[in-house]
């Protein structure tokens, strides 16, 4: 088992910014309000234990974005918790494209996923739309060992001891936890190949044009947002570092 | 093939646990005449299917069949009726002679993420067993993308590698645990009393049923084994298991 210091560890933002260049011929804008909150505190801070950003943005000229927010929170020169989130507006039916890695000397813990803002099950058309373009994906990087391990793969039992973080994440959600340098890497090609899908698929996106359709998916969608952000096993640690306040907009932007 | 091997009681074991029910055997479905397939051989297939009707519950369907004396299939599937709003019970089952590969599910017939009083009740209660069963060797997804659609946060689904005999008994234990679970379930399921559920229900149970009915062919059975089953015997099979 690989322990890895702490500047061999993966550079998240830089990475899918500056080495994968995902954004590439998008202009992102800082979103400056989210919710009512101003945001301009989270995009750099530091506390006595804790540093790190939580950069929200939208796309120039999209309607669709309410929110890109790519995020570091380095605690104490031992973990980085890293987040990439991309979410429509309500008037579009895309899944949450959600990206948590959190690396430790150790090991990463990642969960990747366009997670379903409708139920799955029962809309056919919104499995064949929104996955059928990351089944193959899906296929090649679950086999990363770790997500895969002595012939069991394990994705879908990252958020084992939370049912309902399970209940958020699609039937293709790479998730796991990866122990070598190398296989790091390709946790984060496989987190950006996801990414660009998601922005091809928002590309093309319509708006939702039957109402009743856009009442359920934005009750899914709320009560996602909900439970990330009041129940996420996180969310306890960054309140006693930050106070009730700074978590509470760290968390609406992450999720 | 297939000779020595010694398979797995799959349908013993799980007509034991069916056997606490009070069941009557259905006869026909929708119109037709199903009792062909209770036990069948033709060139390639041995085997038999039967389905019941119980207490709250619209259709049991359970069955076993064997492909060229090489494969061995088992299905177990309770439709609740739809008066309940409780889950179905899917169990697949595929034994080789190296491996057997296996999906079984309490799958929800509401969105169990918003309806968290109906996760607790149908699913967080079976999570013991989702964690117990997840050192089995060879644990994976379910393969097909529509049917891993469909299955609920706890289903267990592997291709367990037979290196050793004991693990045919290992791999049918979250079947016939499972089932004992669901069969729990039916003593405190209470009648749908709200008509937005039971629109919900409703919809939700068709597009379960309609996935497993046409992924039958091609996915649960490979396209060889489905072209074996010769005459109206699928569709038989289909009618009794979904």
């Amino acid at each position: 088992m690989a322990r890895l210091g702490w500047n061999d560890m993966v550079d998240f933002a830089k990475v899918i910014c500056d080495e994968y260049k995902l954004f590439e011929g998008i202009e992102l804008v800082p979103l400056e309000t989210y919710e009512g909150m101003d945001t301009k505190p989270a995009w750099e801070f530091k506390a006595p234990m804790a540093s790190g950003f939580y950069k929200p943005y939208l796309i120039k000229g999209s309607d669709k974005i309410e929110k890109i927010t790519i995020g570091e929170l380095h605690y104490m020169g031992r973990a980085k918790y890293c987040a990439l989130n991309m979410t429509a507006t309500d008037d579009y039916d895309l899944p949450i494209f959600a990206c948590e890695f959190d690396e430790t000397a150790p090991r990463v813990g990642v969960t990747t996923d366009f997670m379903p803002t409708v139920d799955i099950a029962v809309h056919e058309d919104y499995l064949k739309k929104y996955y059928s373009p990351i089944a193959g994906l899906w296929r090649k990087y679950r086999t990363i060992p770790g997500f895969t391990k002595e012939g069991r793969c394990l994705v879908q039992r990252r958020y084992g001891p939370w049912p309902w973080a399970r209940e958020t994440l699609s039937p293709f959600s790479l998730d796991g936890r990866v122990e070598e340098k190398e296989d790091r890497k390709k946790v984060m090609e496989a987190v950006v190949a996801y990414a660009r899908v998601w922005l091809d698929l928002l590309e093309k996106a319509e708006p939702i044009s039957d109402p009743e359709y856009k009442q359920e998916m934005l009750k899914r969608k709320k009560t996602m947002q909900k439970y990330y952000r009041d129940l996420d096993p996180g969310g306890e640690v960054m309140k006693k570092i930050f106070g009730e306040g700074k978590h509470h907009l760290f968390v609406s932007l992450v999720f | 093939m297939g000779e020595g091997i010694k398979w797995s009681p799959y349908l013993e074991k799980m007509r034991e646990q069916m056997d606490q029910l009070k069941l009557s055997e259905i006869k026909e479905w929708s119109g037709h005449d199903i009792t062909p397939a209770r036990e069948f051989k033709t060139a390639q297939v041995q085997g038999g299917f039967k389905a019941f009707h119980a207490e709250k519950i619209e259709k049991i369907g359970v069955g076993s069949f064997y492909f060229n004396k090489e494969i061995h299939y088992g299905f177990c599937t309770i439709i609740p009726d739809e008066d309940y709003d409780l889950p179905m019970f899917v169990s697949q089952w595929e034994e080789g002679e190296k491996e057997i590969r296996f999906l079984v599910d309490i799958m929800p017939t509401v969105d169990s993420l918003i309806d968290e009083e109906y996760r607790k009740r149908y699913l967080e209660s079976v999570q013991p067993l989702w964690e117990k069963y997840a050192s089995l060797p060879g644990i994976c997804p379910e393969e097909s993308d529509a049917i891993r659609s469909l299955c609920s946060i706890i289903y267990t689904a592997a291709k367990v590698p037979i290196d050793k005999e004991g693990l045919r008994l290992a791999a049918l234990a979250p079947h016939t645990e499972y089932l004992k679970s669901y069969l729990n379930f039916l003593q405190e399921a209470y009648s749908i009393k709200d008509d937005t559920r039971r629109k919900e229900v409703k919809r939700k149970r068709g597009v379960i049923r309609d996935v497993l009915r046409k992924r039958f062919s091609g996915e649960i059975v490979c396209d060889s084994v489905s072209e074996a089953l010769e005459g109206n015997l699928q569709e038989q099979m289909v009618a009794i298991l979904f």
